[in-house]
This record gives structure tokens, C-alpha cells and sequence, in this order.
């Protein structure tokens, strides 16, 4: 044992407070380490997150820009908070929403102009939620039947997904794609009809996409579902103690197959939603881009895997998100937006460790370790 | 026992914490309050925006916008406050980027691709006292409705290519050139139709490969399509994409190459011919002094080699003294022209397509609707126009 090293305990106790303080402690160290990358490139650290906090929270129509962008990591947030949760890593959100936009905008353009708009907006969530479902399905099938590992699989679906949607706008004549006007110059995807696009709920000077608020009530089912179900104390028991739960006569294979289609099914409501209420076509190359799949893996983490928290998390990324286009230009590389949002998710990830642990000295003394005895 | 004082201790420590926390966010709202409180306008200087698509150092398209944004800056001095964003995605966001750009007090916005048009066009709706310039849209010439502060401008950069291609036809040994593409689109067509007219105009029996690389800018891909052009027997290259990439492929084979938006001919100068660029910034620079005038008028704009805007980066020394000769001798004849005058090629002679139609008969001009909406490939291309 080294006499100048440190090593981490596992907490003992757990005082009421520390769940709350480390991530608030954590974000603000973020912010201190920040300011200094800042000062280092020369902003000025406090004007920087005046800006950040104006224009992602404070001005007007700011909240909503910061919603549109919280959505999606909202639905991919909850895809990987739902997966994490028992110990299937699901990387392919990014893969499960883009066929939910698919699937979602496929039933939109087909029910056309004469479906009325609820029954649209409705089956487009149904649709996103089976074609994300679907193909969530997959790794879960693939790793209850063969051991697979999930994160390759789920990882290597998400190319295929890519190259299905750039396959249905840019290399073939399909149903999805626009072949009159502009769009016979450039591929793109046919406008979804104007009944089906999702509603926004104005209250006042903000104004809410239906998106956002239905991600906001599934999660709050997600966190019945997971507390207070069979089904959810039987995935706490899969995640937590596999073998436990095959004494226990439960079946893990079974629980891992209805979990991987949630996961799937929610990132599929994602690619729907982001279709329905802001993109209204299916645009292979801006899903791409936007890598809201990946994304969902931090909020998913930054949250501990709580759906409540995922959507306060998914605000506070998408309003970063958000501030961080008005923070771009000429004297501020897009890349310090990245920087920032690393730092956050680093300090963030660090102080979980600092919850769950604590740092002592490794050169053990009798007192420390009778205070570890009678704790 | 032991563990009720530090407790408290640390109980204090959090509300420590805490007061720093919430002292830290009520100082960084007043200085965000501050802040927008003082900018408001300012004077006689007008306030400028660039949105772009990639980074601002990509080496192509979005780095040759960038050298536009800063010809600008020059030329106007404390006239003009330019700003841009990049990376930014073809998608919802870019109504985002917008709205903070107006909100920061621009009053000129331009958007450097195609996939930022639809946001374009409803921001200058919404907005009817700024004006939005579109890079490479569409809409006017194919006599869509848009607002009238909304502008579009491009230019002929398939005349540049006309004159990359009597080089390609020059240097070709075995008459077969790849050209290695990103999209099946009227735009990317009409290039390599004028690259391909351009190397039959000094080589009769020259062909031309095409393969499609489905992506703008993508090495990986851009490099495996360009050996697939050398596998299957093309002795010149010509990579219409935002990487050099296929400039390594064409080194490592010894083979002339042309690029595409910008000039590589420092790192590859063993292969480097030339390749077809755009000027932005004189253009931009027109529009912004109409601005300052109070003249500014939509002009769907589209520019040629006469007035600057269409041209050729250096040629590489492997470049033949008699083939330097011929081009130049067409650049001259596209400068002799009316400033707006493009594609004095394309009816030289009766055009076919690949089957053997007629698509363009000698003497016939093609307007910026025929350029805009030209979905085939001339006699003696391979590979689909459907991508």
C-alpha cells in the first residue's frame, strides 16, 4: 500500500442532503473550471454565462428555443435512463430515433391532408414508438437469445438506421421523398401535411411544444412504472442482481426483450415528436448532424438515470444547447461550446463518485478504521 | 459518536456553499441584464451575419465563405460589425441561430447552404426590416413566392469547370478521367457535364467516370471512391467534394489531379492541376453597400467568370505550357462577355445525352431555369444522373 496515495471508501451514511448537493457542487465547480478555460482563451468568463443564462433562459422567446432543443434529449434521455437502469447499455438511441422519424413521418404524409390533426399527431406517436421499437428490439432479442453484446449491436444499428433514411430521401425514389418543385433539384423529404404537425401549448410568453409535454408525462409514468409496478421492481432486481432474480423465478431474458422495445419505443417517440412539432420532414442529414441519440446517453446520466430528473437535465443541456448558438463566432470557437458542456458532464460524473464515496488517505490509522467499524 | 458535530459541520459547509451558489447566479443575472441593456444600436455601423455549415477552417466551401465575410470586413472597415456561426445544423435549429443573430441587432444575414432555405425564407416573413441572403437557393428561379427581403445569389461555378476540363482533357493518356461526386443534383451535374464538354473540346475521345459518394465531406469515403475511379482504369482524377482526400490517392498513384473550392496545391504539388473556386466576397460586399445606401433590392443573383465571381485556383506545374495556353484563351473569352454572361459553351455544338437525345442545339443559351433543374449526363459520361 502506498503511503502517499488515496483511495476511495464506500460511504458509509448517506446524509439527506448530499444527493441535492453534489449535483448543484458539481455544477458549479463546472462553472469554476469553465471560467477558467475561458479566461485562459480570453472571454470574459462572467459575461460569457451572463449570455448563456440570457439567452437560453432570461429573453424573450428564449425558454422556448431552450424547449425546442430539450425535446429530443428529453426522449433519448429517457431511452437510455430506461436501458441503463438494467444493465442494458443501449447506445442506439441515435439509430431507434431516427426510425421513429421514419415511422412517424411515414404515417403523417400517408394519412395525407384530409386525416384530422389529432388523429395524425396520435398515430404519429404510435408509429414512432413501434418503428423506434422495433428496432431497439433487436440488440434485446439478440442479447436475451445469444449473449450478444448490446452496445455493439445497438452501436451498429444506428449506421443502418443513417443509411436507411439517407437511402429513402437521397438514392431512391420513395415514398418519402419530394419529386416536384424544388425538391427535383435537391433530394428532400416531402412537408409533412400541416394538419398532422404537433401542437404548441402558448402559455403566454412561452410557448410549449406538445412534444415536450408529452415527454414530460411519460417520464412521470416511467417513474410509477419503475417504483411502483411488479414490472418495475422486477427490472430493479434484473439490474441490480441478475442471479437473485433467476432465483427469485423471475426471467431476466424476458425483462431485457420488453425493455430494449421501451427504450427503443421512447427514442421512437423522439423522432416522431422532433418531426411532428419542428422539422416536419424526414431529413436524413440534420438527424445525422444532430446527433440527439448520443446526447441522450449524458442526460440519461446526468439525471442517475431518474426519468423525473431526465427532464430537468434535458432543459438544462437544451438550454446550453440553445445558448450556445447565440456564444458561436468569429471570437468564440464552436468548440468552446463543447468544452463547456464537457465540463459540466465531467464535473458532474466526478461529483457522483464523491457521493457515492469518499476520499481518505490510504495509510490506514486505528481511528479511521475503528470510525469505520462503528459506523 | 464522533459523527453529530462533523454532521453539523458539514451541514454549515453546504449552507457555505449554497450562499456562494446563489450570490454567483444573482451576479451573473445583473451582468446579463447589464449587458443587454447597453447594446442597443450602434451609430452608423451596420451589423452583419454569416451562418455556415461547417467549421470556418474546412479547407472548401464553408472556409472559402469565410474569406468572403472577411473581404467584406476590409473593405468596409468601421462601416460594417460582421459576425458568423458555425457548425451549424440543417435542421430546426437554424430558426434559433436566426433569431439570436436579429436579436443581437443584425440586419443582414446571409446562409451559406442549400438546407438553411426554408428557414430563410420564414425568417424573412417574420422579419420584414432585415435582409436575408441565400447561398446557392432556388426558390426565385423556379418562381417560388418568397418575401421581397429575401435574396438569393450563386454563381457559374460549372464556366470554371468548362476550363478544369480542357486540362483533364490534356493531361488524360488513356482518354478515361474519374470524377469522384457527392449528390446526384442539378448543381453537381451541370459541373461535370461543362468538365466533361470542356475535356472533349480539346479531346474528342476523352470519357468521363462518375461515382457517387453520397456526402459532401467525408475523407474516408471521398478517398475509397477515388481508388475505385484508379481500380477501374481513370489515369486523371477530379474530386468534386470539400476534402482533399482524394488528392492522397491521386499522390500515392502519381496521377494529375483537380480539386474542388479551394487551392491544395501547396500540399499536393506533385499531382495538383487546378480546380474550379467561388469568390463570395465582392459580391456580399455590393449587397452591404446597397444596405448603406438604402438601394438594396432582391437580384437573385448569379455570378460568372466575367465579373469575378467564377474562377480557377492557381494551375500546378505539371499543367502542360500549351494547355495553360488553351485555358486561358477561354477565360479570356468569358471575360470579353457581358459581365453577366455564363455557359458560352453549352450550344457550340448539338449536345447529347448518354442515350443519344438531343438536349441542347447548337446556338441555343440555357437560362438559369435550364441550369437549375439539369438532370442528365452529355455523351460519354458513365454513371447515372440518378445517383
Amino acid at each position: 500500500m502506498s503511503r502517499f496515495g488515496f483511495r476511495l471508501e464506500p460511504r458509509s451514511y448517506l446524509p439527506k442532503w448530499l444527493p441535492w448537493a453534489v449535483p448543484v457542487g458539481s455544477f458549479l465547480a463546472a462553472l469554476l473550471v469553465g471560467a477558467i478555460v475561458l479566461f485562459a482563451t480570453g472571454q470574459n468568463a462572467l459575461s460569457v454565462y451572463g449570455r448563456i443564462l440570457d439567452r437560453a433562459f432570461l429573453s424573450e422567446g428564449a425558454f422556448t428555443g431552450t424547449l425546442i432543443s430539450a425535446t429530443p434529449l428529453l426522449f433519448t434521455g429517457l431511452c437510455a435512463a430506461v436501458a441503463f437502469r438494467i444493465g442494458f447499455f443501449n447506445i442506439g438511441g441515435e439509430g431507434q430515433f431516427v426510425m421513429g422519424a421514419i415511422f412517424g413521418s411515414g404515417i403523417a404524409l400517408k394519412l395525407g391532408v384530409d386525416a384530422p390533426g389529432i388523429v395524425s399527431v396520435a398515430a404519429m406517436v404510435v408509429f414512432g414508438a413501434v418503428g423506434g421499437g422495433l428496432w431497439g428490439l433487436i440488440p434485446g432479442i439478440l442479447k436475451a437469445r445469444f449473449r450478444t453484446n448490446e452496445i455493439i449491436t445497438s452501436l451498429m444499428l444506428n449506421y443502418v438506421a443513417a443509411v436507411i433514411a439517407t437511402y429513402l430521401i437521397f438514392d431512391s425514389n420513395s415514398f418519402w421523398r419530394e419529386l416536384t418543385g424544388s425538391g427535383a433539384v435537391f433530394p428532400k423529404g416531402k412537408i409533412l401535411p400541416t394538419g398532422s404537425w404537433w401542437p404548441n401549448l402558448d402559455f403566454g410568453s412561452i410557448v410549449v411544444p406538445f412534444g415536450f409535454v408529452l415527454g414530460m408525462v411519460i417520464a412521470a409514468w416511467l417513474y410509477v412504472l419503475q417504483r411502483k409496478t411488479r414490472f418495475g421492481f422486477e427490472m430493479r432486481v434484473v439490474g441490480g442482481a441478475p442471479t437473485t432474480a433467476r432465483y427469485a423465478g423471475m426471467k431476466p431474458a424476458r425483462i431485457v426483450v420488453a425493455v430494449a422495445a421501451l427504450s427503443g419505443a421512447l427514442a421512437g417517440i423522439g423522432g416522431a415528436a422532433d418531426i411532428g412539432n419542428f422539422r416536419h420532414v424526414l431529413d436524413p442529414k440534420g438527424l445525422q448532424q444532430s446527433g440527439f441519440g448520443y446526447a441522450g446517453i449524458v442526460v440519461a446520466a446526468l439525471a442517475r438515470l431518474n426519468p423525473v430528473a431526465v427532464v430537468f437535465v434535458a432543459v438544462l443541456l437544451g438550454g446550453i444547447t440553445n445558448a450556445g448558438y447565440a456564444l458561436r463566432g468569429p471570437d468564440f470557437p464552436s468548440g468552446l461550446v463543447g468544452v463547456l458542456q464537457g465540463l459540466i458532464l465531467f464535473c458532474t460524473l466526478g461529483g457522483e463518485v464523491l457521493a457515492r464515496y469518499r476520499i481518505t488517505r490510504s495509510v490506514r490509522t486505528p481511528m479511521n478504521a475503528s470510525a469505520l467499524e462503528s459506523a | 459518536m464522533g459523527s453529530q458535530p462533523s454532521n453539523t459541520r458539514r451541514r454549515l459547509r453546504f449552507a457555505g456553499v449554497a450562499a456562494v451558489a446563489v450570490l454567483a447566479v444573482v451576479s451573473l443575472v445583473a451582468t446579463a441584464c447589464s449587458k443587454s441593456s447597453s447594446s442597443g444600436s450602434s451609430g452608423g455601423t451596420i451589423k452583419a451575419a454569416w451562418i455556415y455549415v461547417g467549421p470556418v477552417n474546412d479547407g472548401g466551401w464553408t472556409q472559402a465563405h469565410d474569406a468572403g465575410r472577411k473581404y467584406v470586413e476590409t473593405k468596409l472597415g468601421a462601416k460594417v460589425k460582421t459576425t458568423y456561426k458555425e457548425n451549424v445544423p440543417e435542421g430546426p435549429e437554424v430558426a434559433q441561430v436566426i433569431n439570436d443573430l436579429i436579436k443581437d441587432g443584425n440586419t443582414v444575414i446571409f446562409a451559406t447552404s442549400y438546407g438553411f432555405k426554408d428557414a430563410m425564407q420564414a425568417a424573412a416573413t417574420a422579419n420584414p426590416k432585415v435582409k436575408f441572403e441565400m447561398a446557392t437557393g432556388d426558390s426565385i428561379t423556379l418562381g417560388q413566392k418568397v418575401a421581397s427581403n429575401y435574396n438569393e445569389f450563386y454563381g457559374a461555378g460549372e464556366d470554371a469547370l468548362y476550363v478544369t476540363g480542357i486540362a483533364a482533357g490534356k493531361a488524360t493518356k488513356n482518354n478515361t478521367i474519374g470524377v469522384s461526386a457527392p449528390f446526384a443534383i442539378p448543381e453537381v451535374i451541370r459541373g461535370i457535364n461543362a468538365f466533361t464538354l470542356g475535356a472533349q473540346s480539346v479531346n474528342p475521345a476523352a470519357k468521363v467516370n462518375v461515382v457517387w459518394t453520397k456526402t459532401w465531406f467525408d475523407p474516408a469515403v471521398e478517398r475509397k471512391s477515388a481508388e475505385s475511379l484508379v481500380a477501374a482504369g481513370a489515369d486523371v482524377i477530379f474530386s468534386h467534394q470539400d476534402s482533399p482526400s482524394a488528392g492522397e490517392v491521386a499522390k500515392a498513384n502519381n496521377l494529375p489531379w483537380f480539386g474542388y473550392d479551394s487551392d491544395q496545391s501547396g500540399s499536393y504539388a506533385s499531382v495538383w492541376q487546378t480546380a474550379g473556386t467561388y469568390n463570395w466576397g465582392p459580391f456580399e460586399l455590393s449587397e452591404l453597400n446597397k444596405v448603406i445606401d438604402g438601394t438594396w433590392k432582391q437580384n437573385n443573383y448569379y455570378g460568372t467568370i466575367a465579373d469575378n465571381f467564377a474562377g480557377l485556383a492557381p494551375y500546378g506545374s505539371t499543367v502542360a505550357a500549351g494547355t495553360k495556353t488553351l485555358m486561358d484563351a477561354e477565360i479570356t473569352k468569358a471575360k470579353a462577355g457581358k459581365a453577366d454572361a455564363f455557359g458560352w459553351y453549352w450550344g457550340l455544338a448539338d449536345r447529347q445525352d448518354q442515350d443519344g437525345k438531343t438536349v441542347i442545339t447548337k446556338g441555343q443559351t440555357l437560362t438559369m431555369k435550364d441550369l437549375y433543374t439539369m438532370s442528365y449526363f452529355v455523351k460519354g459520361t458513365t454513371g447515372s444522373p440518378k445517383g
